[in-house]
Order: structure tokens, then sequence, then C-alpha cells
């Protein structure tokens, strides 16, 4: 028998076809060498795929464009401005709630860009995000919050004789402590659940409520009540960076990029070609810069970005030729 | 490649890279040769070559940690003489998935950053030709011209910084992020199991 090839040279040809492979189609005994290299040990193929997998991460660096150089400061700048306002919102609510005792219910609105964080009077804390309209009613026995449209992550203070139940439609979610996000969509609610334990059901669907536990997904339906929560939990992580004012992109399509920064922006992304909404991005965004994100998105796969009134159009460099 | 190919590439290089060096980290606590460590993980990523889609894996740590612990199974089956407590370090898994990893908390923001850290700790020839390559997106034979070098040794220093690479991520970079606090309580733990 041979003397067995040590993991490390293993990497270090494994490392050398990734680089090869890279420079374009591999001459064709080169490529059937390497298919007998790949064939004669699992080891190989495995630190093959892995060289590939650091390789093609390396690619995610192209999003970064020439700003790549310099260092980009993760914390958005202005992230305090953008929520005073809410603050100033939650004072005033905060004094109303004092002063009209009898009516407990708080309002609280949103415009298309606009994202509050605001104290509820129990302690707990809402986040409500773009185009949102939100009810808050504290009862003796119940918390209550009717979210009608838009999307709120609550951080739900501890009350076990007064639990939080948020209601969106027919569906309901009800939690003791814990924190988790409620998103309205045509025909039921998202719901994102970030610690501890919620209920989730429908009163239209007349089913026994499901459990979602942190780190889950689950969509309600309106009519047919809950799906199978599921584990979810870097995804949740990304979803809920509207909170700090951002988006963040691991691999969405474009074009459900584009919709998600349609919603918090007036001037709307339109894509022109519509080959271009297939293709995958990563990046962080700030929501209220549709215009940069557009751009960026448009360098990274040689795409055209022209902006015409509350338009910002993104077509195929290719279709400018004519 | 394929498309599905390259799906499962890209997913290994986002999900599972990221979790390798906690996963040495407990193969060498079950494991007292590296060797053995480095086998391992090289035939764990075969497994994971041989998978035709990813969209059905929720969590990729869990994934992963799994199939390393079945190779590692079928090696102590292959050696025949299994040691007690590696035999009880490997039941404990369970235990060891239940800790969030710095990446769980932190998401895929950090992706970028990790990307640039990775390529601008490289040495300074190796950094230029991979932005180059990843950034600029410019082919081998421009880079050459551009340095004005041969094709051979932009390949070279390609391997060079990719090795690096791999290697920063094998040891686990994540130590010089922010999250390093969460460090500490790992290997402490390590030190009382030993």
């Amino acid at each position: 028998m041979t003397e067995r090839e040590s993991a490390a040279d293993i990497e270090a040809r494994a490392a050398r076809w990734v680089v090869r492979v890279d420079q374009g189609e591999l001459p064709a005994e080169e490529a059937a060498e390497l298919e007998a290299w790949l064939a004669a040990d699992p080891r190989r193929r495995g630190a093959f795929v892995r060289a590939q997998a650091g390789w093609t991460l390396l690619d995610r660096a192209r999003v970064l464009g020439p700003e790549a150089a310099a260092p980009v400061k993760v914390k958005a700048p202005s992230r305090r401005a953008l929520l005073a306002g809410g603050g100033v919102a939650a004072a005033a609510a905060c004094v109303a709630a004092l002063l009209v005792p009898r009516l407990l219910a708080a309002r609280y609105g949103t415009a298309v860009g606009e994202i509050r964080r605001v104290p509820l009077a129990d302690g707990s804390m809402a986040a409500i995000n773009t185009d949102t309209a939100l009810e808050v009613a504290m009862k003796p026995r119940k918390r209550e919050v009717r979210l009608d449209k838009g999307e709120a992550w609550f951080q739900v203070a501890k009350d076990a004789q007064r639990p939080f139940v948020v209601e969106s439609g027919p569906v309901r979610v009800r939690a003791v402590g814990t924190a988790f996000s409620v998103r309205r969509r045509a025909g039921g609610c998202e719901v994102l659940v970030t610690e501890g334990v919620v209920e989730v059901w429908s009163e239209g669907a007349g089913e026994a409520p499901r459990r979602v536990a942190a780190g889950e997904r689950v969509f309600v339906s309106d009519s047919a009540g809950a799906a199978r929560p599921a584990a979810a939990s870097l995804e949740i992580t990304r979803e809920l960076a509207w909170r700090e004012g951002q988006i963040v992109l691991d691999g969405e399509a474009f074009g459900a990029a584009a919709e998600e920064f349609n919603r918090y922006n007036a001037r709307k992304i339109v894509i022109v070609d519509q080959g271009l909404a297939d293709q995958r991005l990563v990046g962080w965004f700030r929501t209220n810069e549709p215009e940069s994100f557009a751009r960026a998105a448009a360098a990274s796969f040689g795409a055209k970005v022209t902006v015409r009134g509350d338009a910002i159009l993104v077509e195929a460099s290719a279709a400018l030729a004519e | 490649m394929s498309d599905g190919r390259t799906r499962v590439v890209a997913w290994i290089g986002r999900e599972i890279l990221p979790h390798e060096a906690d996963l040495r980290a407990w193969l060498r606590r079950a494991f007292a040769a590296a060797g053995d460590v480095d086998d391992i993980v090289q035939e764990t990523y075969c497994r994971l070559a041989g998978l035709s889609a990813v969209e059905h894996i929720g969590e990729p740590r869990a994934y992963l940690f799994q199939a390393a612990r079945s190779v590692a199974l079928e090696q102590l089956r292959r050696a025949r003489v299994v040691r007690i407590d590696t035999a009880a370090e490997i039941d404990s898994l369970n235990v060891e998935l239940d800790e969030p990893s710095p990446e769980r908390i932190a998401g895929g923001r950090r992706e970028l950053e990790r990307v640039r850290r990775l390529i601008a700790a490289l040495p300074d020839r190796c950094r230029r030709i991979f932005e180059m390559r990843k950034i600029e997106g410019l082919p081998q034979r421009e880079i050459a011209r551009r340095m004005g070098v041969t094709e051979n040794v932009v390949e070279n220093e390609s391997v060079r910084g990719l090795r690096a690479i791999l290697a920063a991520l094998a040891e686990g970079e994540t130590q010089q992020q922010p999250t390093a606090a969460r460090r500490p309580s790992t290997h402490d733990r390590t030190r009382k199991r030993r």
C-alpha cells in the first residue's frame, strides 16, 4: 500500500485546481486529470469543494464595488435622527394616555419611509415599520394591539396576568413576555419570533393555537390558520434589519429586493428588463437610499440606471445598444 | 459549473465555512490526533459536495455538525478501537449545537465585512491580485499584464492567497470581530472538560 496522502497536500492541490478552473474552460486533458484526481479519494472532492466555496465567497467583494478599499462604517450615522421623530411621537402618546385615562387606546401611524420606535405604557417596546397603522389598548386583563396594515416588532414586558395579543384581521398572536414581529400581507400575517414563545391562530380558521418559538417564522393565513413554523434564525436577523433603518440582502433576487425598497420610498425602483430581476445580491443598504442601492446593484451585474421623475429605472446595458 | 452546483458551492461558502473553526474545535476535543480532524473535515465537505439542493436545510450549522459526526463515527467503526470518552463526546453533540455561534447572532450583514477583512489581511502582492480579480473582475492575463509579471506568478499568488484565506477561516478569524467577547467561554469550557 502506498503512503496515505496528507490532508495538507490534498488541500494545496485542491486550491491550485480551483484557481486553474477559475481561469476559464480547462483543456480536455486537464479536465480529465482533475476528474481522475477527484475520483481517487473522497477527501480530495471535499477539499476541492471547500476551496471552491472559499473562492466563491470572495466574489461577494464585487458587490462592494470600487468603495471596497475604503472602510465602510456599518453603523448608520443618522439612525438616531431617524428614530428621534418616534421618540417625540411616543412622548406625545404618553401624555395623551395620562390625560385621557378612560380612552386607553393610542394610535400610531407611520408614513412611507418612516420607522418609529415607541415605548408602550406597560413597559413594552414597539418598532413600527414603514406605512403601518397600529392601535394599542392597555386593558385590565389584556394588552391589545391592532395591526391594520404594515409591520411592527414588539419587545413585550412580562406580565402573566395580562397577555399581549396582536390582532390583524382574524389573525391573533399572543405572548406573555417575549419579542416578535408581525407583518400584514395579503391573505394573512408573517410572524417572526426573536425571543421566547408566542401562540398564533386565526379566528377565521377555528383551529387550536400553534406555538412558535424563538428563531422560528410562520405564516398565518386569514382563512386557513397557521402553517408549520420553520426554523430561520439567520433570516430573521436579516429581515428585522429595518429596525435600524437597513435592508440586508443575502442572496435575495434583485426583483424582490427592489420591491422591498419600494415599500419605504415614494421614488420607486423600476426594473425595465425582467431578466435582471433574478440576479442575486448581497449587501446592506439604508432603506431610504433606493438610488444608491440601484446603482450598486446595477454596477454588480453591468446594468444601467436612469432617474426619471419619481422612477429609478434599471435596464440591461445591452438593451441600450439598439 | 451547473446552476445547482453553483448554488451549493455558494451556500457552502456562505453558511458552512464560517462554522468550520467551531467544528474543528469540537472534533479536536473528540479526537486526539489533529491529522484525523483534517481528514474528517475534508470528507465532510465531500458529503456536502454531493448535495443536489440546499434549500431544505434550515440550520446549516447543525447540518454540518451532523454530517461531520457521521463521518467521524464511520472512521471509528473503521478503526474498530473506540475510546469510551470519544464516543461520549460525539454523543454530546447536541449540547454543543445549543450554543449560538457568533454568526448566528450577527446574521448576514457581516459577510461583506468578513470578505473585505480576509482580502485585506493578505500579503501585499497577493492582496492586489485578489482585489483585481474579485472586486474589479479582471481576468488573470490582464492582472499579469498590469503587474508586469507572468501569468504563472499570478496563479501561484492566487493559490497562496486562497490557502491563506481558507486557513484563516479554519482558525476562526471571527475572533477579531466585535463578538470576540463570546469566544472565551467556549474555550474555558473546553479546558474544564479536558
